[in-house]
């Protein structure tokens, strides 16, 4: 990343900009200096950015309306060549007349819309409640002058009825009808009908006592209930045929209008985006200055571009590397191809400084080998492959689906290779069939049922070493800050486990005794180097340190847990005697353990990382490069 | 030559973590749920963060397998 000063002639200021801008290659810094020598320049255009503000709130909201689920993607993409041409104010004009003309159209089709869709809400409860109470309806005495009131009431509060029942009573010289009957699980209807006379008051004490009451509209009453129900189904119909109209006229201004709203989107979001970077740019009597970080691969291009468009009058001058500059200096993923995907998990911490490591290309090499160590299965690696395979391509337009999945692909390939020397496929399936056996090293088998331990030990001594590279690339980081201090501490630390663990393989006797003095000796000046580097605090780190290393012990014991779920489902199978059964079984386990095998190891192999071996060395912070210039479409 | 008291040590020290975790979990998913309901952006780093607590349950079981290798 280089810094860079573009200077040109101030009244070329806006064409400048406006290369800049295709350019996309500069991410901006205040060009400003507190000197007073190089001051603020404002845009050539006067324009009112509350104006273009609304105006793209409006056009957003009609959007919004225009998109029909079955929209072809191609109306999607917007026609830019139509209005590239136009001034800012031209554009403007533009999308305020056509939002304008769309606007009384759209509101009157939405608003109709949506009293359809609050009607037709409405009707489906009423005919939910009619056909409650239909089996009722002989029991009801005959209608005419009498009105028909239904009372919703949670079941909870039943009681109530007995309350409410000497009232009416009361009210209508005991001349009304109470039926009650479930609505659902949680309510119940009661069916009131009284005389037309003594509605009011009904309805004032039912009011007073806040009683959740139905009224059935007129037309709906004075009626057979199945009538009724017939009435309710026609005018569904009737609401169903209006809403379809409806849609279909909206369709129509999507087909016309959709690409030209969403071009007007695209160029007033680039101009309002465009015009906020005035800020940045500062000018002096003559001349017109930008400032900014260039990544050094973009830097011909944008010397190019310049000189195409203004030949010598605008001059990039390279600004001297401080590295104290460094430091604010804004970060940019720029890994090999196979440490792409990866960069997926970057996103989940705060980006590298720049002068920091990249840790991505570690994330490539051990989340697949962690992920690999845990699941460590032919068969359930190769179904993770097909099914990341299949989502990948499925919605490989959604980036970080692709991102992921991409992962998943690759971490499947190492659990395959793991699964080749734990000889597992499906479990024991494999070996069962005798496909293949699992792997003897050292005279240890890497059968995972059978040899707990040695996998217990070489996990921990998994860990030992990613923790260790965490620490070295901690040194490796305070170096580059000149930082001797932290140098220290982390060297010190790495010397105090080195130590424990050689006195721990001593005390066990797998080193020889005659190192214990010289060991002795390293423990002391590590802890020494520990104090120096990080005081009392770096000396209790130490049992941090172990925790973390003792936590890499997971990487066998949840491939423990999937290898013994897998074996569960092949013996269970084999147990229940009648064949499809078995097979049913032994797939709907298998297929759970391949469910829990791609969710739980990546969990958990993004933990090691984010929390077991970044915090040796990760500090992040750093500015994430944001060129200035046009979003990709 | 151990008895029964080997298993249930072990036993003892792996459920322990195991409740520990539960704990933990629990009310690490419950806040965490509640974070990314108010910012979806932060899902991530709440996944990382429930994962954490999982260390007591395999540093129980680690416990666990030392009890039965250093009885045996």
């Amino acid at each position: 990343m280089k810094q860079i000063l573009v200077v040109g002639p101030k009244k070329d200021y806006q064409r400048i900009i406006n290369v800049l801008y295709q350019a996309g290659s500069i991410h901006l810094e205040d060009a400003k200096e507190d000197t007073g020598e190089i001051v603020a320049i404002s845009p050539l255009d006067t324009f009112n950015s509350e104006e273009i503000s609304s105006l793209l709130i409006r056009i957003r909201g009609q959007l919004q309306i225009l998109t029909p689920s079955d929209i072809k993607k191609r109306q999607k993409i917007p026609v830019l060549d139509k209005y590239e041409e136009l001034t800012h104010e031209e554009l403007v004009v533009a999308a305020s007349n056509l939002c304008d003309s769309l606007e009384s159209r759209l509101r009157i089709l939405e608003n109709r819309k949506e009293e359809l869709d609050i009607r037709y809400t409405t009707l489906l409860r009423y005919e939910k409640i009619i056909r409650k109470i239909s089996p009722l309806e002989q029991q009801l005495p005959t209608l005419e002058g009498f009105e028909v009131t239904i009372l919703i009431i949670q079941k909870e509060f039943e009681s109530v009825l007995d309350i409410i029942h000497p009232f009416l009573s009361d009210i209508t010289k005991n001349q009304f009808e109470f039926i009650s009957a479930d609505l659902d699980e949680k309510n119940i209807a009661v069916i009131t009908v009284f005389s037309k006379k003594y509605a009011s008051k009904v309805h004032d004490f039912l009011y007073s006592k806040n009683v959740n009451e139905v009224r059935i509209p007129q037309e709906y009453t004075n009626m057979p209930l199945d009538e009724a129900l017939a009435l309710i189904q026609k005018d569904k119909d009737a609401i169903n045929i209006e809403t379809s109209q409806i849609e279909e006229k909206i369709r129509d201004i999507s087909t016309e209008w959709y690409k030209d709203l969403s071009t007007f989107n695209v160029l007033l979001t680039d101009f309002l985006e465009g015009t906020l970077a005035y800020s940045q740019f500062g000018q002096t009597d003559y001349t017109f200055i930008v400032k900014g970080w260039i990544p050094q691969k973009s830097l011909p291009a944008t010397r190019k571009i310049l000189s195409e468009n203004f030949g010598m009058s605008v001059v990039v001058h390279e600004l001297p590397d401080d590295p104290d500059l460094l430091d604010n200096a804004p970060v940019f993923f720029d890994n090999p191809f196979w440490a792409k995907p990866f960069e997926f998990f970057m996103n989940l911490v705060a980006p590298p400084m720049y002068r920091e490591i990249d840790p991505t290309p570690l994330f490539a090499i051990f989340f697949p080998l962690f992920f690999g160590f845990i699941v460590g299965d032919i068969g359930y690696g190769f179904v993770i492959f097909c099914f990341s395979l299949t989502v990948r391509h499925k919605f490989r337009e959604v980036p970080w689906v692709f991102q992921l999945m991409s992962i998943l692909m690759i971490s499947s390939i190492s659990a395959m290779i793991f699964g080749y020397i734990y000889g597992e496929i499906f479990g024991d399936f494999g070996e069962h069939m005798g496909w293949l056996s699992p792997f003897t090293i050292f005279g240890i088998s890497w059968n995972r049922i059978e040899s707990i331990i040695p996998l217990l030990t070489l996990a921990i001594g998994i860990g030992v070493f990613h923790v260790f590279l965490g620490l070295s690339l901690g040194i490796l980081n305070s170096y580059r800050r000149h930082n001797t201090r932290h140098i220290i501490e982390k060297a010190g630390m790495i010397g105090l486990i080195s130590g424990i663990l050689l006195l721990f393989g001593s005390y066990t006797g797998h080193v020889p005794g005659s190192v214990t003095f010289a060991v002795i000796i390293l423990v002391f000046i590590s802890i020494a180097g520990l104090l120096y580097g990080g005081g009392s605090r770096g000396v209790i780190e130490v049992m941090g340190t172990i925790g973390n290393i003792m936590s890499y012990a997971r990487l066998m014991a949840i491939g423990l847990a999937s290898v013994i779920l897998a074996f569960v489902a092949n013996r269970l199978s084999q147990e229940l005697g009648i064949l499809i059964l078995g097979i049913i079984v032994a797939i709907l386990l298998h297929t759970l353990n391949v469910c829990l095998a791609m969710f739980s190891p990546s969990i958990h192999s993004l933990r090691l990382h984010v929390v077991e071996f970044f915090s040796k060395f990760y500090e992040g912070g750093g500015t994430p490069y944001k060129p200035f210039g046009k979003e990709p479409l | 030559m151990a008895g029964w008291e080997v298993p249930i040590g072990a036993a003892i020290a792996f459920v322990g973590g195991a409740i520990a975790t539960g704990i933990a979990q629990s009310k690490i998913g419950a806040a965490g749920a509640g974070a990314v309901a108010e910012r979806p952006e932060s899902a991530g780093t709440i996944i990382v963060l429930e994962a954490i607590p999982e260390t007591l349950v395999i540093l129980g079981f680690v416990v666990a397998a030392m009890i039965i290798i250093m009885v045996e």
